[in-house]
């Protein structure tokens, strides 16, 4: 590579690769299920802008003093890839919260509707009978409540 | 689902029964509950008909394109009212075990 010696790191473009990948692995955080996880999304979505702050500055300085940073060919090679990283994390944050309104879903106060479903072994379960004491003594004291969890199957 | 099963006993305790709901049918959460050691209560709704009586369908939202339920967690008491419910914005930010059990407990 000619004129070594004039070189410099093009840290801004680097800086904006590494901030893509966080952007995107910061996804990996909901594998652990931490606390205070409801701003991870916003955090993703916070190191995708800030990479591409970076992305240009360093794009910049590449095609201005293509000698001196990187060289244009290398430098479009990492935006590009910084890019792909970026957008795959925007896509999952808008595709995660795709999710219908549920307007109509039971409030607080409001009477949860009734229904009749098979347990694992297909044996036909009613809400009153949620409530009832199991038939296998292992719950005497019928419960107070039940706690519904909807969930998205297919796992 | 797995906070629930770490924190059965003090739901148990609680006096708040857990009960799973999908529309997966009773074989794979059958298999589910097995491989992954769950022993809470997990209903089949393979026609999203109770999924669509509590206003939760996600049309095409499962991974084959199938209507599926939208995550949302309802607290019911014994006389079928809704004391607490939980509704994700993002489907992978879901209720923590521990804060549903601060809702249990905050039954009276």
């Amino acid at each position: 590579m000619p004129d070594m010696i004039q070189s410099h790191r093009n840290w801004a473009l680097w800086l904006g690769f590494l901030l893509a990948l966080g952007a995107l692995l910061c996804n990996a955080v909901f594998f652990v299920n931490p606390p205070g996880k409801r701003a991870i999304p916003w955090l993703s979505v916070l190191l995708a802008g800030v990479s591409l702050i970076f992305l240009v500055r360093g794009l910049q300085r590449a095609f201005g003093q293509p000698r001196v940073y990187l060289g244009k060919i290398l430098s479009s090679i990492v935006a590009l890839v910084s890019l792909l990283l970026v957008g795959v994390a925007i896509f999952s944050f808008f595709q995660a919260r795709a999710i219908p309104a549920s307007a109509g879903a039971p409030k607080v106060g409001q009477t949860a509707p009734d229904f009749t479903l098979a347990d694992t072994s297909g044996q036909a379960v009613s809400m009153a009978q949620l409530f009832a004491p199991a038939a296998d003594g292992s719950q005497v004291v019928p419960p107070k409540a039940v706690l519904l969890i909807f969930y998205r199957g297919y796992w | 689902m797995r906070g629930i099963e770490k924190q059965l006993a003090e739901f148990k305790a609680a006096g708040v029964r857990p009960v799973a709901i999908s529309v997966d049918p009773p074989e794979v959460s059958r298999d589910l509950c097995k491989k992954a050691g769950y022993t809470f209560t997990f209903l089949s709704d393979p026609n999203a008909e109770v999924i669509r009586r509590y206003d939760l369908l996600h049309v095409g939202g499962g991974t084959d394109g199938h209507d599926i339920a939208r995550p949302a967690e309802f607290l019911v008491d014994s006389a079928r009212v809704v004391r607490w419910v939980n509704f994700t914005e993002d489907v992978r930010v879901r209720a923590r075990g521990d804060e549903m059990l601060v809702a249990a407990k905050g039954l009276r």
